[in-house]
């Protein structure tokens, strides 16, 4: 795989080594011969700015070789939104269901602040039984039966800290590696760093279900200060799958193919009286827009996929749906698309009502992602995606083993207060060691007390699988190099094969 | 991005050529000039170990104190005036890997060790870096723009493009000046002048436009992070609008540079401000306000401060100091304390992240102004001037507030959603040492649902003296609590009742409280209406927009260091103060914003107009005479054209007297930018990225240009002014923000065919369009938009419902210019695009896709129904596939 990325990377450079040698190519491709075969050999975006016009003799989405060979291709992160418990789904603590509506002890409470508890809660057992699964034996809720037959596929991080207890803030730091707005996303990190496979799809690809997107807004899967170009493109199930990729009632295909035809020719006279190196670059981001009308519908209609994979996943065309965009994430992947983002809206148990309530609504939240992310794993692995394709699954931070008391108050539901100090992700593929756990938390699921992980632990698991050395993926800014992991970050070499 | 990163390595190569070059010509005694040739070398090899962030071996060379202090084997590694003595010469030479520096990086070469080596034995003297120092008055006699360039030009061989056509240049001038291409009448008139100042009254005429500011205002809300919503997860509405009004009427009066400076930093400490004074200190309520439940108003307060200090000094300074939080600059002489001496200028205000966004600016109706006389009269003529003004600003803003969460000790209550009081039957809370000073009465901002509640006041503990007392009733109000005026300050506790309530529910919710002296002539006839007429403005809820005001004495918020820049951990107390590596305060200035803002638009500060100058150049040129244009440190790019920069730097200050109007005209004026902006393979080569300026400026318009252009060639375009933000056409869908509520509803009645500029930009989901091309989400200040070329671009100019409107509005004009005569019709469709005559060339292929079109159109009536959403037109449909064409053309999405 990496060795094919270098070479890849390695040949585009070389294509494009004499920058005259490159202009000429474009310049006689266009016009004189059909769009299709031109596309070959100019595709570049070009992001001018600074200079306004330095010659663009790299397309700054090329596919680039990173710093050591890659163990993936691909990454699909899925994000819970509103931050699952922990508790309910893969950290068993049967000493919890001991002190199940006990008094917090005091030594808990002391010197901490919580979102929404206040005085003294008391102590919430789990809610779900567990049963140990696979031959590495990890403890998965009857919440995720379909899941807890892949345990031995995936590593469990049981002991991941954030700083943040506010989902806007947490959110942030779990994709930008800060919690204050304006650094870019960990996939415009990536794309920015290896470029993208597939000239007519996005290099990162953003999904969201649950009715809402995060609470910190698009700035999740933003670019920061790196070039716009490198931000997310949200995928949509309704409406247009990319923004303005449909055409205008009444234009047709060939219509919109002729007519952009017109333009680049046009185009082509203004780029021979100017010589503006922006001219050609815009005459191909034309005409890869008109190819990513023709693929992208293509690739986000999940209606012709075969019914045993319909089965599988749970899917139904047409609706927006965490399964559908397990689907989806599946065939970007597969054409090639670099990071797969997708949010799934709708974690926050809070208790307060039936929705939010760690054994109603979180339960049911459980029941559909259970069998779609299931799916996801077992057709990745049957068409030999797993090995190439880091699967990530987490939220921005846990839930706490005391029932929440918002107020003071008693709530009317079970619920769980946000919790920074340890939580459950995991990964899965791509050099991921297979059927690990590593950290460990206290025997009541407050405190990580081994094998502790922080975001930018994780951040920097991600790069190291990509080919990165994360200290060394940066981009001047204000008078400084910034990267993904800022001052931290270690890799967590217990679960990498 | 990589060919940044390519052209700043090939930069920093011709420096280092330039240098090699001017050693090569001059015997080893020459002197070395720190800036350019110590500087560079220092910044790339050592100061990453030896600098801000790291001292190795307790070896620094950031400042000369330190680099020539003892370092960590007990004596200094620089002896100034003998090299062969000197640590950090012997060590360049060094063949042992343990100890040769750069430690682990290849050996320094010889050009560069040669450097280092003339300038300790010179002495090893520190110079200023060139844009420290305060610009002098040019040298050259009789100079102006184009002297600078030319030298330039010429020194690298190059001949100078001739002027562009008067065509191509109207629209460049009208565009860069307005944002807008020029009036169909005025393009006439520009053609059929032949005078000498033809095109200078074009100049004049423009910078005189009402769209001068709208397009001027639409670069600086980048810079000062406006948005209409507050940002983070909630992400709010914020009427923030006047402050867009404020800055466009500000380009548009020619307001001066250093005054439109200091309204914005400081308005509210001006003597009297006015209305707009104050509306223009929105410019730091621009920062973010976290409405999250359960986050820490002081965590997000601090947040907002930082911002300040960062903008502040980004974009009047051209600063980056942010790094300066945690350490000394790594690259520029800014010591660690010097963050925080900043921020002391900044960190007293009254606003604290709440909910409400106090302090706001009242905007009383005429109604409510008269009420406010009536009350500044008599409070006039009872007590004095001094009052009256006390009672004007009260009613301005209701500041000083306390909030909810000052309040502690919570029993049987707490802070609701970090935010308001919330106290259950028989429950209290405490105001620690709340400052009561004597006066007589608090107001309090609460509301509930039942009646039957009551607030007691006690001093000093739960059990002290009963100082005032209130019934709560239903209902939601600011009331007046009678208290007993203790003098000084008091532990205050509030004790809440209601005993008709169940358990749980609180008594009422409380925002904030303030303490108030009577009003004066207490007891005599007439003060009970006045004090109505007081009650009844408090309690009115007037439109407002949040500004800053200051804190008064007793609410004093000092300002710590954060140790390592955690806000938590505080060490030092710091006063306000500005780095000493800049020009000093001046002698009388007040030590706060004011005082800030006066030695930022001192002539002496060497960055305030180089900054600006720059910024201008930029959006004319496309590129800055210094690149980096947010960094005019050491690591940012050296100017392109010094002199130049200085030159219209002084002038800008002395010559325009900080007149943006005048700055503009000086450089539209130069030849340089009239220059036709045809390049050639050979001046590609040569100088791509056009900064010498031999040929004129070509490249993409911003965002909002790219929309207002189109609406305005097909005729679309309102031009009505200021107002509440506009909501023009966005696909379904784009808002789901959490908890909100908010909906985008399409605004009519041709509000959604306004300027970009007055487009409703929320944070968490700015409008699509506008940041495809390169639009600020403005959640921070943003000093350059780096300029991209993606499909998604061409998505949004061929598809957007907004451009395909447009496209068919500029088909109705193209028809009815050319009837059924389909070249005529595309003639005047390119015309009113690009205001000259279309080429044979480019006319026949229109005309081609004009008959490709034309043929579907006429086998399929339906779909040209569907395309022009006017009936089977096929002619018409045809009209609006070119057109749609013609708005995607490169030339016309670029400024030639």
């Amino acid at each position: 795989m990496s060795a094919k990325l270098i070479k890849e990377a390695n040949e585009q450079a070389a294509r494009y080594f004499s920058r005259r040698h490159f202009l000429q190519n474009c310049v006689t491709g266009l016009g004189a011969t059909a769009l299709t075969s031109l596309l070959g050999g100019c595709n570049l975006f070009s992001s001018s700015g600074n200079g306004g016009g330095m010659p663009q003799s790299l397309n700054p989405l090329d596919p680039k070789a990173p710093h050591f060979p890659a163990r993936a291709r691909s990454v699909i992160y899925l994000h819970m939104a509103g931050a699952p418990s922990q508790l309910e789904m893969f950290d068993y603590k049967p000493e919890l269901q001991k002190l199940h509506n006990q008094l917090c002890p005091q030594s808990l409470l002391e010197g901490k602040k919580f979102a929404f508890i206040r005085g003294v809660p008391k102590m919430l057992g789990p809610q779900a039984n567990f049963k140990q699964h696979g031959q590495s034996g990890a403890w998965v809720s009857d919440y995720m039966p379909h899941f807890a037959g892949m345990v031995d596929e995936v590593s469990f991080l049981k002991a991941v800290q954030t700083d943040q207890f506010n989902h806007g803030p947490a959110q942030l730091f779990m994709h930008t590696g800060s919690a204050r707005l304006g650094r870019p996303s960990t996939g415009a990190w990536v794309t920015y760093g290896l470029g993208s496979e597939n000239s007519n799809l996005p290099g990162f690809v953003v999904l969201t279900s649950g009715g809402k997107t995060p609470d910190a807004g698009k700035s999740v899967w933003g670019s920061g200060f790196l070039p716009s170009v490198y931000q997310g493109v949200q995928c949509r199930s309704k409406g247009d799958p990319v923004l303005y990729i449909t055409d205008p009632d009444g234009m047709d295909r060939d219509l919109r193919y002729q007519s952009i035809q017109a333009i680049n020719e046009v185009n082509k006279l203004e780029y021979e009286a100017f010589s503006d190196p922006e001219t050609l670059s815009r005459i191909s981001q034309y005409e890869l827009a008109y190819k990513m009308q023709i693929s992208v519908p293509g690739v986000m209609d999940i209606s012709s996929e075969p019914a045993y994979i319909h089965e599988l996943y749970g899917t139904q065309p047409g609706k927006e749906s965490f399964a559908n965009n397990c689907l989806l994430a599946r065939k970007l992947v597969e054409k090639g698309v670099r990071f797969v983002q997708l949010f799934d809206w709708g974690w926050d148990a809070h208790g307060t009502d039936e929705h939010t309530a760690v054994d109603l609504g979180m339960r049911n939240k459980c029941r559909e992602i259970d069998k779609s992310i299931t799916a996801l794993l077992l057709d990745l692995k049957q068409r030999g995606l797993l090995d190439e394709t880091l699967v990530v699954w987490g939220g921005e931070f846990g839930r706490t083993p005391m029932q929440e008391n918002r107020e003071g108050k008693e709530m009317p539901f079970l619920g769980r207060d946000h919790h920074a100090e340890a939580f459950t992700m995991w990964m899965a593929g791509a050099g991921i060691r297979k059927g690990v756990t590593w950290g460990e938390t206290d025997e009541i699921g407050f405190s990580a007390v081994k094998g502790q992980v922080a975001v930018h632990d994780i951040h920097a698991t991600i790069l190291q699988q990509l080919g990165f050395d994360h200290e060394k993926l940066t981009y001047h800014f204000q008078g400084r190099p910034f990267r993904l992991t800022d001052v931290g970050g270690h890799v967590i070499k217990e679960i990498i094969s | 991005m990589y060919y940044y990163s390519t052209y700043r390595a090939v930069l920093c190569a011709c420096v280092f050529m330039m240098a090699a070059a001017q050693f090569a010509g001059c015997s080893s005694r020459r002197q070395v000039d720190y800036s350019s040739e110590v500087k560079p070398i220092l910044n790339k090899h050592c100061i990453s170990c030896h600098g801000g962030v790291k001292q190795s071996g307790g070896f620094s060379v950031l400042f000369r104190e330190e680099a020539l202090g003892n370092t960590k084997s007990g004596h200094p590694a620089i002896i100034p005036g003998d090299a062969g003595r000197s640590e950090f010469i012997r060590r360049l030479h060094s063949k042992d890997p343990k100890e040769r520096m750069p430690y682990k990086s290849a050996p320094l070469s010889k050009e560069e060790i040669s450097i280092l080596t003339r300038w300790v034995e010179q002495g090893a003297q520190w110079g200023e870096h060139w844009a420290y120092v305060a610009p002098a008055a040019p040298k050259e006699k009789e100079a102006g723009i184009d002297f600078y360039i030319n030298e330039k030009l010429e020194e690298e061989n190059l001949g100078a493009a001739p002027a562009a056509d008067k065509v191509t240049l109207l629209r460049r001038l009208s565009l860069d000046l307005t944002g807008l291409p020029p009036a169909d009448n005025m393009m006439a008139a520009f053609l059929a002048d032949n005078s000498a100042g033809a095109y200078e009254k074009m100049v004049d005429t423009l910078l005189a436009s009402r769209h001068y500011g709208e397009r001027w205002a639409a670069m600086w809300l980048d810079l000062a992070r406006f948005a209409d919503s507050k940002g983070y997860e909630k992400d709010a509405k914020r009427e923030a609008w006047r402050y867009r009004d404020w800055v466009i009427s500000a380009f548009n009066k020619d307001m001066p540079y250093n005054r439109f400076t200091v309204e914005q930093l400081a308005g509210d400490l001006l003597p009297d401000p006015t209305d707009d004074q104050m509306i223009a200190t929105a410019f730091h309520r621009n920062t973010m306000n976290n409405d999250e439940g359960g986050t820490q108003d002081e965590e997000f307060r601090t947040a907002a401060v930082i911002d300040r200090v960062n903008t502040t000094m980004e974009v009047f300074q051209g600063t980056t100091i942010a790094c300066v939080q945690c350490h000394a600059h790594p690259y520029d002489p800014f010591h660690f304390e010097d963050y925080y001496k900043l921020m002391a200028f900044l960190n007293n205000t009254r606003d604290e992240d709440t909910p409400g966004e106090y302090p706001t600016l009242r905007l009383y109706d005429s109604i409510g102004r008269r009420q406010v006389d009536t009350v500044a009269a008599w409070v006039a003529g009872h007590a004095g001037k001094d009052e009256e003004k006390e009672i004007r600003d009260f009613l301005r803003t209701l500041e000083p507030k306390i909030h909810a969460h000052d309040h502690d000790s919570f029993v049987n209550g707490e802070l609701a959603d970090t935010k308001y009081l919330s106290i259950r039957n028989g429950g209290s809370c405490r105001l620690k040492d709340a400052p009561v000073n004597g006066r007589g009465n608090l107001l309090m901002f609460y509301w509930t649902r039942n009646d039957g509640g009551s607030m007691e006041i006690r001093a000093n503990s739960l059990t002290g003296p009963v100082i005032g007392r209130t019934r709560l009733e239903k209902g939601r109000g600011i009331i007046n609590v009678p208290i007993e005026p203790l003098e000084g300050r008091h532990n205050l506790f509030f004790v809440f009742r209601n005993s008709s309530l169940e358990p749980l529910q609180s008594v009422c919710a409380v925002e904030w409280m303030a303490f108030r002296e009577d009003l004066p002539g207490k007891g005599e006839p007439g003060y009970r209406t006045v004090e109505t007429a007081f009650m009844k403005l408090v309690n009115a809820a007037p439109e407002s927009v949040p500004v800053m005001v200051e804190n008064p004495g007793e609410m004093f918020r000092p300002t710590h260091v954060f140790e390592r820049g955690n806000w938590l951990v505080k060490g030092e107390q710091m006063q306000p103060d500005v780095p000493a590596s800049l020009n000093p305060f001046p002698a009388n200035a007040p030590r706060n914003r004011l005082g800030l803002a006066l030695w930022m638009t001192s002539k002496e500060n060497p960055l305030t107009a180089r900054v600006m100058v720059n910024r201008f150049w930029e959006q004319l040129f496309g590129t800055g005479i210094v690149e980096t244009q947010e960094d005019f440190g050491t690591q940012g790019f050296l100017p392109s054209h010094p002199a130049l920069l200085d030159y219209l730097a002084y002038r800008f200050m002395n010559t325009h007297g900080w007149s943006m109007k005048a700055l503009l005209k000086e450089m539209v004026m130069s030849a340089a930018y009239r220059r036709d902006s045809r390049s050639s393979p050979e001046l590609q080569e040569k100088d791509p990225a056009n900064r010498l300026l031999a040929r004129g400026p070509r490249f993409r318009l911003t965002a909002e240009q790219v929309r207002d252009q189109a609406l305005a060639v097909s005729g679309l375009l309102s031009e009505r002014m200021y107002g509440a933000s506009v909501m023009p056409y966005q696909p379904e869908g784009i808002w789901q923000a959490v908890y909100s509520g908010q909906a985008w509803k399409t605004s009519e009645d041709g509000n959604q065919y306004r300027r970009a500029v007055y487009t409703y930009i929320r944070r968490t989901s700015p409008y699509p369009s506008l940041v495809t091309f390169d639009g600020s989400s403005r959640e921070v200040c943003l000093q350059r938009r780096i300029r991209t070329n993606t499909p998604l671009q061409a998505l949004v100019t061929l598809n957007d419902p907004v451009f395909v409107e447009a496209a068919r509005h500029l088909a109705l004009k193209m028809k009815t210019s050319g009837g059924a005569n389909k070249a005529a019709c595309i003639r005047a469709g390119y015309k009113a695009a690009m205001f000259k005559d279309i080429d044979p060339a480019r006319l026949g292929i229109l005309e081609k896709l004009y008959a490709q079109a034309q043929a579907k159109y006429s086998k399929a009536p339906k779909d040209a129904a569907a395309l022009v959403q006017a009936g089977e037109d096929a002619h018409l449909a045809a009209l609006t596939v070119v057109a749609n064409a013609i708005l995607n053309l490169d030339e016309f999405l670029s400024k030639s």
